[in-house]
Parts: C-alpha cells; sequence; structure tokens
C-alpha cells in the first residue's frame, strides 16, 4: 500500500494511506491516549480523549477518526488538548461510583489507568453517579452499568466480531445505555457468555464474574485454549499457581483476534477442581491406595510386561488423547509401537469423525489440510453442512457470520435450525443424513448448468467423465425430494453457486454419520467440480471438536497410520521407521478405540493404557465399555480428573493439563501451536510427557527425553509437514508436502481422482421408534464434557441438557416445556425434560450431549464406523414415553 | 388501541411494503408507529427476521427517537406545553387542572387507551399561550373551562 507523509509533533513519520491519525501515530511509536478506539473495530469517536491538535490551523480533531492526510502536522500533547483530556475524564469520574477499590477489573480498568496518566486524583466535580442494579444472575459476567463510559466497544465487538445482537444502545442523553432485548438478563438475550466484550471493556462494567473474589492477577501469560481445535490464543492471569483470569491474547495473528468462546473464556476453573488427580494410586485389594511415582510406574511397566509375554503383543491396547499435545502422542505410539509391537493405538479423534477424512486425506496427499480460517471472509460462497460451529467450534463460527454480513453468499444445510441459519442466503433442509443424495443433486444441476470449472477439471483431475456420466445418470427431482429439499430451493443454490469457488464447513452432522465415508467422498467431488480445492477462494474446514485432534493424527496415534499419517501397509515408509526407531513394525491395522473395547469385551484384549481420555463417557453404551473394562487383566489410567473411567483403574497416574506443561498443538487449519507452562502442575501430578518418558525407561525404550525439545527433535525428522517446529517459533503452520499436481509449485506430480458417484442408503424405520434423535453439542460442553462438567461456571449456570421437540410434536404428545419423558432406543433409555423448540421439523428430537454423564451415549449402539450396519454416533431412533411428574 | 388487539396481517403488511427498500427501517417503524399508535414490542423480532438486522439494534432505534414507543398509547395523545411564555400565562395550573380531570400523571395513559398525557417545551404558538397539542390540532389560550371542554370533547362517551 502506498504511504504518505507528515508531521507528528514536529517529526516527520510515514505511515499507509488510510490510516487514522491514531494509527498513524501509533505506528510511530506516538501512544494518543484513547478509550474507545480498538484496533479491530470500526472507530467510533465517542469518548474524545484522542485528540490532537492541528498545528496549521489550530483545530482541534479526534485523532481515531480523523484519516492522515499528506503533510499535515499535528501535535498531541499541548497544554490546550491536556486540558480537555483531563475535563472528559473528571467528568466521567463525576459519572463513576465509588465501587472502584472492590472492582473486579482491577488494575486492568483504563479509566483508572488514564486518569493515573493524567495525574487525576481528585475530580473536584460534584459526583453524581448515574446508578443501575447490577446484573449477576449469570454465572460468568456481571454488568455493573453505572461504570460505563459508553465507549460503545462491547456493542461494536458483539456486532462486527461475534455478531450474536445480544447488545445495543437505547436511549439517549444521561439515560443511554447498552441494553438487550427488552431489557431481559443477559441469560434470556441471544447472548452467548463468549465474554468478548468483557475483555474489551475498558472499565468494570463488565467484569468476568469469578467463583472466588480472586483480585488482580499478579501475572499474565500467554497459552494456548485446550478445548476445541480452533486453539484461541489466550492470555492467562495468575495468582500464586492459580489460573484466575482468562482473556484473548493482543496477539496480532492469532486465529481469534480479540475474540473467545464460552469455554475458553469462562470454563478453565475445571483446572481447579477438587477432582484434580494429584497422586499417583495403585488398586490392591480391590481398592485404590495412594502409592509413590516410583511404585506406580514400576507396577505398570511390569504387569504390562507379563501381559505381553502371557498374551502376546496384540493383547494390550492404547488409548491416547486428541487433548494431549503433539509430544505426547508421539511419544505414546512410539512406545506402544515399538516396546508393545502393536498396532492397537488410538484416540479420541477416532469418534468425532477421523474415517471420513481419511480417504480425503489419501487423495490429496495431506494438501488440503492447510486452510486458514481467515480465508472464509475472502470465500466466493460458503456451504455449512451438517454443523452448528456457534456451538463446536464458536470462533468458526463468528468468521462465518462475518462473511455472511460481507455478502458472502452462505448456504446451509442442516435439518435443524442452527445458530448460523438467521445469516444464511439458503437454508436447505434436509432431512438428516441424506446429505449424499443432496451433495450429488447439487452437483449434477451446477453440471447440467455448466457451473463447474473446466479448467481445474483438465489441469489438476482426473475421472470426471466417468463422474460426469455418473450425474447424469439419476433423477434429480426424485432424490431431491428424498433428501427432504424443495427443487426450486436446488435450483436457487445452484444459481448462487454457479461459477464461484465455495469453501466446504462440515461438521460433525457429516463426519459422525454412517455415511460419512461417502458424504465426503459426494463433498469433494463438487469441491473438485467447483475449483474449490488449493484456493483462498474455496477450500475444506473439517470442524475439529478438540484441540489437538489433527496433531494426534498427524503424530501416528491411530491404528492405521504411521508418524506424518504415512500409510502402514506402504512398506517403505515402514522400513523407514523400522531403521529410525530399530524395530519391527507389523504391516497390519491395530484396532481403534471401539474395536478396544469390543476385544475386551471378548477377552482377547487384556490391559489397556488410556492417557487422556473416558471411554466410560465418551462411548456409546457405556454398560457394554464397563464390563469390557472390568474384563482386563490391567488398566493404566493417566488423567488430570478423577473420571468414570479412572475410578476403575489398577493403576491411576495425574497428568497435567494443558497450561501446566509445554507442548505443541495442532489446529483445524494446520497451524501448529508451541505453549509453554504457565503454571505449575497440582503438587504430585506430572506433565504427561514427563511420565511416558520415565515409564518408556523402565519398560526399556532406549531413547533419553529428558526434554520437550528432544522429542520436538524427533518429530521434525519424522514428520515431514512439522519440519517448521524446528525454528524455535511459536506458531508455525503444516508446511504442504503434497506430490499432488495442484500443490506442487511447478505444477508437477499426479491429478486427483474423482470418486464415482454412489448412493447411500437411507436408515431403515423403525415402527416401534417413530422419532429420529440427533445427538449434538451446546456450546457449554466440549464433547463428553468431562472438563466442562468440572467447571463450576458452567455447572452454575444450571443447564441440564434438554430434549429438544418440535411444538407439533409436543401438541401431539401432550408434551410441555418442563415435562419428563423416558427416551428408549433400541440399546438404552435415559430421562430428560422436553423443551419445545420452533427450529426443529416434527419426527425430529434433539438431544444435547455432554449433561448428565454423557448418558445420551447409552442410546447409541457400540459399533465401529467401518462396520457395515454401523448407525455412526450421529442419529438414533428413539421412542418418547411421557413420565408423570411426582408431586 | 388496546395492546390485545394487535392486528398482525396489518403489520406484516407494513413490513412487506418497506422490506425491500434500502434504509427502510425508519419509514417502517414510522408507519408502524402512526398505525398503532406505538411499536408493538412483540412485533420488533419479527422486523428484524424481515430486515436481517439484530432485533436489539432496533430496539436501540426505537428508544432513541423519541416519536416511538414501545408503550401503546391513547387514541387522543395530549402535549400540554410547558415552554416559558406558556409558563408565565399560568401553563402549571392548566397541566395540574387536565392531570386531575384525567387522573393521569405525565407520560401515562388512561386504562381505557383514550388519553396519553405528555408534556413538551414550546409547542411554538407562544402568541396563543397557554396552548396545549391533542393528536395534531393545536389549543391555544387555554382557561380551565376551555379545557374542561375540550377534553370532554375528546372523552369516551361523546363517541
Ligand atoms: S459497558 Fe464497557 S465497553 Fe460497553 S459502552 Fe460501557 S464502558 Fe464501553
Ligand atoms: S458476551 Fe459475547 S454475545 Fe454476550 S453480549 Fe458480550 S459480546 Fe455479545
Ligand atoms: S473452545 Fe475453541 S473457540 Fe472457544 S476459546 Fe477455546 S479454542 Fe477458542
Ligand atoms: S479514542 Fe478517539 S474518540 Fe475515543
Ligand atoms: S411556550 Fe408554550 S407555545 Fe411557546
Amino acid at each position: 500500500m502506498e504511504n504518505i507523509t507528515l508531521f507528528i509533533n514536529g517529526k516527520s513519520v510515514s505511515c499507509p494511506r488510510g490510516s487514522s491519525l491514531l494509527e498513524a501515530a501509533e505506528l510511530n511509536g506516538i501512544k494518543i491516549p484513547r478509550l474507545c478506539y480498538h484496533s479491530e473495530l470500526k472507530p467510533l469517536g465517542a469518548c474524545r480523549l484522542c485528540l490532537v491538535e492541528d498545528e496549521k490551523t489550530g483545530r482541534i480533531l479526534a485523532s481515531c477518526v480523523m484519516p492522515a492526510a499528506p503533510n499535515m502536522a499535528i501535535l498531541t500533547d499541548t497544554p490546550r488538548i491536556n486540558r480537555h483530556r483531563r475535563n472528559i475524564v473528571r467528568l466521567m469520574m463525576a459519572e463513576h461510583p465509588e465501587s472502584c477499590i472492590v472492582c473486579n477489573k482491577g488494575n486492568r480498568c483504563q479509566l483508572r489507568q488514564i486518569a493515573a496518566q493524567l495525574g487525576l486524583g481528585q475530580t473536584g466535580l460534584y459526583p453524581m453517579p448515574n446508578y443501575k442494579p447490577l446484573e449477576q444472575a449469570n454465572p460468568f459476567i456481571i454488568r455493573d452499568l453505572s461504570k460505563c463510559v459508553l465507549c460503545g466497544k462491547c456493542i461494536r465487538a458483539d456486532h462486527e466480531l461475534v455478531l450474536a445482537g445480544a447488545i445495543d444502545y437505547n436511549f439517549r442523553g444521561f439515560k443511554s445505555r447498552p441494553l438487550t432485548l427488552h431489557d431481559l438478563p443477559l441469560e434470556q438475550s441471544n447472548c452467548t457468555f463468549c465474554g468478548t466484550c468483557v475483555s474489551i471493556c475498558p472499565t468494570g462494567a463488565l467484569a468476568p464474574k469469578n467463583t472466588a473474589h480472586a483480585g488482580t492477577p499478579e501475572r499474565e501469560a500467554p497459552s494456548v485454549c485446550g478445548f476445541c481445535g480452533v486453539g484461541c490464543s489466550l492470555s492467562m492471569g495468575v495468582i500464586g499457581e492459580q489460573v484466575v483470569e482468562i482473556n484473548p491474547s493482543d496477539s496480532k495473528d492469532s486465529v481469534n483476534g480479540a475474540t473467545l468462546c464460552v469455554r475458553g473464556h469462562f470454563a478453565h476453573d475445571f483446572l481447579n477442581a477438587g477432582q484434580r488427580l494429584t497422586q499417583p494410586m495403585i488398586r490392591r485389594e480391590d481398592k485404590l491406595m495412594q502409592a509413590s511415582w516410583d511404585e506406580a510406574l514400576d507396577h505398570a511397566a511390569t504387569r504390562l510386561m507379563e501381559i505381553k509375554k502371557t498374551f502376546g503383543p496384540q493383547s494390550i491396547g492404547f488409548l491416547g488423547s486428541s487433548k494431549c499435545s503433539n509430544e505426547e502422542n508421539y511419544l505414546f505410539q512410539k512406545i506402544a509401537r515399538t516396546v508393545f509391537e502393536t498396532n492397537n493405538v488410538d484416540n479420541g479423534g477416532y469418534l468425532s469423525g477421523r474415517s471420513g477424512l481419511g480417504p480425503i486425506d489419501s487423495k490429496t496427499g495431506g494438501g488440503w489440510r492447510v486452510s486458514p480460517l481467515a480465508n472464509l471472509e475472502k470465500a466466493e460462497s460458503i456451504i455449512v453442512i451438517g454443523a452448528d460451529p456457534g456451538h463446536t467450534t464458536p470462533v468458526v463460527d463468528y468468521y462465518i457470520r462475518r462473511a455472511a454480513k460481507k455478502g458472502v453468499p452462505l448456504i446451509i444445510v442442516d435439518p435443524r435450525k442452527t445458530d448460523l441459519t438467521p445469516f444464511s442466503t439458503v437454508w436447505l433442509r434436509i432431512q438428516p443424513e441424506r446429505d449424499v443424495k443432496l451433495i450429488n443433486c447439487l452437483a449434477a444441476l451446477l453440471w447440467k448448468r455448466f457451473g463447474h470449472d473446466s479448467i481445474f477439471i483438465d489441469r489438476f483431475t482426473e475421472g470426471f467423465a466417468s463422474y460426469s456420466e455418473g450425474l447424469s445418470s439419476f433423477n434429480r427431482e426424485r432424490l431431491c425430494v428424498e433428501a427432504g429439499v424443495d427443487m426450486s430451493a436446488l435450483e436457487r443454490t445452484t444459481d448462487l453457486l454457479k461459477g464461484k469457488r465455495i469453501a466446504f464447513v462440515v461438521g460433525h452432522g457429516i463426519l459422525q454419520q454412517r455415511n460419512a465415508v461417502r458424504a465426503m467422498e459426494a463433498i469433494f467431488n463438487l469441491m473438485l467440480m467447483t475449483g474449490s480445492l488449493g484456493s483462498d477462494a474455496g477450500g475444506l474446514y473439517a470442524l475439529a471438536r478438540e484441540n489437538n485432534q489433527a496433531g494426534a493424527w498427524d503424530m501416528g496415534s491411530a491404528p492405521d497410520v504411521l508418524p506424518g499419517r504415512q500409510h502402514l501397509d506402504d512398506s517403505r515408509q515402514r522400513q523407514r521407521f523400522e531403521r529410525a526407531w530399530n524395530t519391527r513394525l507389523s504391516p497390519d491395522q491395530g484396532l481403534n478405540t471401539i474395536r478396544m473395547i469390543m476385544e475386551a469385551e471378548k477377552g482377547n484384549l487384556k490391559a489397556l493404557y488410556i492417557m487422556g481420555e473416558n471411554p466410560l463417557r465418551s462411548l456409546p453404551q457405556h454398560e457394554r465399555v464397563l464390563k469390557a473394562l472390568e474384563n482386563l487383566e490391567l488398566l493404566v489410567v493417566q488423567d488430570i480428573l478423577e473420571t468414570e473411567t479412572s475410578t476403575m483403574a489398577d493403576v491411576v497416574l495425574p497428568g497435567a493439563g494443558f497450561c501446566e506443561k509445554s507442548g505443541s498443538y495442532t489446529n483445524m487449519e494446520g497451524r501448529i501451536q508451541c505453549v509453554d507452562p504457565v503454571v505449575s502442575p497440582p503438587l504430585g501430578a506430572r506433565a504427561d510427557w514427563e511420565i511416558l518418558n520415565i515409564l518408556s525407561e523402565r519398560l526399556g525404550l532406549p531413547s533419553r527425553y529428558n526434554t520437550i525439545g528432544k522429542i520436538r527433535a524427533e518429530i521434525v525428522q519424522h514428520v515431514p509437514g512439522y519440519a517448521g517446529l524446528d525454528h524455535g517459533k511459536n506458531t508455525v503452520w503444516i508446511s504442504n508436502n503434497s506430490q499432488r499436481r495442484l500443490f506442487n509449485r511447478e505444477g508437477q506430480g499426479e491429478p486427483i481422482a474423482f470418486s464415482p458417484v454412489v448412493f447411500a442408503e437411507d436408515s431403515p424405520q423403525n415402527e416401534d421408534y417413530p422419532f429420529t434423535a440427533i445427538v449434538g453439542s451446546k456450546r457449554y460442553h466440549l464433547g463428553s464434557g468431562t472438563r466442562t462438567s468440572h467447571s463450576r461456571r458452567i455447572r452454575n449456570l444450571g443447564k441440564n441438557g434438554h430434549a429438544e421437540i418440535s411444538p407439533a410434536d409436543g401438541l401431539e404428545l401432550n408434551l410441555a416445556d418442563g415435562d419428563k419423558v423416558r427416551i428408549h432406543s433400541q440399546c438404552g433409555s435415559i430421562v430428560r425434560e422436553i423443551m419445545l423448540e420452533k427450529g426443529l421439523e416434527k419426527g425430529l428430537v434433539y438431544l444435547p450431549a455432554g449433561f448428565n454423564g454423557n448418558d445420551v451415549m447409552k442410546l447409541i449402539p457400540l459399533t465401529p464406523f467401518e462396520d457395515r450396519h454401523s448407525t455412526g454416533l450421529k442419529t438414533c431412533r428413539i421412542r418418547l414415553e411421557k413420565l408423570q411428574s411426582v408431586t | 388501541m388496546t395492546p390485545k388487539d394487535i392486528d398482525w396481517t396489518r403489520l406484516s403488511a407494513i413490513i412487506d411494503k418497506h422490506k425491500a427498500e434500502r434504509w427502510s427501517l425508519i419509514p417502517l417503524l414510522q408507519e408502524i408507529q402512526e398505525a398503532f399508535g406505538f411499536i408493538p414490542p412483540e412485533s420488533i423480532e419479527i422486523i428484524a427476521d424481515a430486515l436481517k438486522i439484530f432485533p436489539v439494534e432496533i430496539q436501540g432505534v426505537i428508544t432513541f427517537y423519541a416519536g416511538f414507543s414501545l408503550l401503546p398509547k391513547g387514541k387522543y395523545v395530549l402535549k400540554v406545553c410547558r415552554g416559558t411564555a406558556c409558563h408565565v400565562k399560568g401553563g402549571r395550573s392548566i397541566l395540574r387542572l387536565i392531570k386531575t380531570q384525567l387522573g393521569l400523571e405525565e407520560g401515562e395513559t388512561g386504562k381505557d387507551y383514550q388519553f396519553t398525557l405528555e408534556t413538551t417545551a414550546c409547542l411554538g404558538a407562544c402568541a396563543l399561550a397557554p396552548t396545549m397539542m391533542v393528536n395534531r390540532t393545536y389549543f391555544g389560550k387555554l382557561s380551565p373551562p376551555k379545557v374542561t371542554a375540550v377534553l370532554a370533547h375528546h372523552s369516551k362517551d361523546k363517541e
């Protein structure tokens, strides 16, 4: 961009054309006081603290809204300006209440800071505080609008960054305040408790509600959120060894900017839960007894080796964690593969839909992996399919809302009204799990109307001829009806998409459904046909539920791949690792998470080492999982919290939370972020990589990993995309090593193949179970909710996972809000209260996961995804039985 | 107009009429205010859906302008002048008289939605002080008997 030159305080400086005076000064190291300016928000010019004087005309200007012009000369610090500034701050202080001393914003209050800078103590004005009732019924945010200085930052953050539309200015003059619709409390408004406004509010008008009054943090340290796959950058406020507050970091190129979500902002209090594990334990005479680290690790190592010796390598399983770091997952699978010679290694990512992405990974040589979320705002069009990112990965939702507001056509494919449907250009209200039909119809219509990208197809793909033949071979109208969508809506969608590249945001409605693989193939075909791959204007964004889902897979913590997602049946890769690790590797796939449990059920699996997973909560059919775990000769659980699973263990090893240890995590975009510990683990607990290192020594693994750097160096050596980790930077991106022509700079390499057009069978109807339940997420719980259910704030919210049904079904079954029902499926039953939800169609029931011990999983049969009879983890057939309320 | 009998068909007709305009919010709200005497709070979300803006933004606009009201007003809105000229000519006792006759305080609306009592600064007809307006009609040179007559003329029994 072109630069211009001007004079600030007599010094010649330059800045890009279009900067405001305030930004020009800032760029040149001159700080102008401000309250209402924020670099990510549109300037408002409300507080008038940023005044500067035009040297030539003597005019006083608000520098945040005044564009810098060539040869302008301004002064930022004259007596005249300072007099104005002091008066403004005095007026603000006169209107301010005296509860400053116990204000939760403490020393972060910018009004106080500015007053101090301007040397203001007493205002000398008659105080006329503008008292408003304090709002603090919700467990997250305290609103004390008597402290509001009307800078409008909260409103702009709410409207421009997270687009929740929860608050706006109401009234004017002295009465003017940011209010919710009908002035209801926040919990009855559109507010998602993302807390973005809280962090951005310069005063104590909006403050986090602490579970205990903690005071101002003593120090702040950077970290990365440990919940979902977005991987938001955080700044953690710490007192002693306790994290007491979280704000978005002010790093310029973080994925989240100034935003966060309710989990990242407020649910970290699980770290201080009383259920943290702080002592190794060994089961003795059927009771878990405290033990020393030496005893516990010796016991685990000896028993594991004995079992291997007696029952062979395939009798042991290793269940690692999509929440643990890359380093930990690498070491974990290395122990499994070298010491125990087994590929029975997996992590929770299996449950969140790895199977659907595997084929895409192979087809593109991993080339699809790097997809910066920031590109969503540059997309030519967006299709959100089977995803409600406002609940699973809220920051992704903000990106999509911002894109839609800018005018990017937004197509939503979902049977339910989601948080995004109000922003959509078209909402294709599909029947559950008929996505394959719909996508193929859409592709066929686009093809018929020449909406394909023939240049891209010719250059980078193969097999289009037979694919397009497939597209002409079915009756579009009929299929469209079967998918539950109006042909006219589909035609409108086609008109919108024609000639555009598409960014696909794919959620668990696709990734966890029974037809995940076919649905992903259909989507991928459509991507190829529209030239949407390998471009900023399109792309594939697979939502990752957990922070290191992508990384755990990269590290080879999966039964079918080695580090770098190299397939076990690729003998060259296998040999490479055999040499590096000095071991023999079996080419046969190991057991995945569900198969491990099933083999334990049958008595074939004898020992299970679990690191940071809670299968008794996350897997279907808890009673079967329980039996299977009881069947084991040895269960070792390494975790941070006492969980359903850890209480059954023979050996318990207390690990560390995400901000209590070093490690790197790979987010859903392909961004690898390294973090240092912010606090120490609770006394008695240890970083998981340290535990693995000590254990591996006892197991006789020759390499020693006394520092995280040693593990990282090995990763850099063996995992090609991770070479950048070497350079000591905190954030690097996976490097694209795909050999496909599309991703090759010289245009060399193989084309990417279209998959044939195939359809999936609809799930069978069942008269006895007339409803289809959709299992999904609410933003307050992550996944199965092990950690979030230990957050006191989340518990205090008092949500209990109501079953949502349509008002029409409510009428028919005589069910009203709050009525209790027993929900039966073919494999179990649970009890829930009912909530009528206008956004649901008749026949559908929405069941949020994570609540009440995640008991919704009792309704779903335990079958591996690859099984022909798998129902997936997304839907099941149910019936509802009204329970008489006991009064 | 009582809150119970909001004519939803009429409301959606107004919304439909303005939906496609570019700066449609203010004219739309004006028309609703005109037609209903107030903007039914229940209509905010419907308007927001149609215009694709946040409901809370609409509420912000409504509460910003004195011309919009979220509370239903009476059939007749009295604006009694409290400007200087009227004050000098005894406007205060005129207001007091109206308050007792209607049993309403400033800003209130009667239960039968016949009258709303408001005050305003200078109606711009100082020569006729003391003054008031009933909806859009001016009444000047007010005296207690004249006030009684005007109120009686607009009362329910008279209709
Ligand atoms: S609540 Fe805070 S951020 Fe919002 S306008 Fe008031 S001072 Fe500014
Ligand atoms: S917490 Fe988030 S959603 Fe709620 S008002 Fe603040 S910015 Fe808006
Ligand atoms: S849970 Fe996800 S979206 Fe929320 S703050 Fe953490 S990383 Fe960001
Ligand atoms: S910072 Fe410029 S007016 Fe507030
Ligand atoms: S003061 Fe009453 S009309 Fe001017």
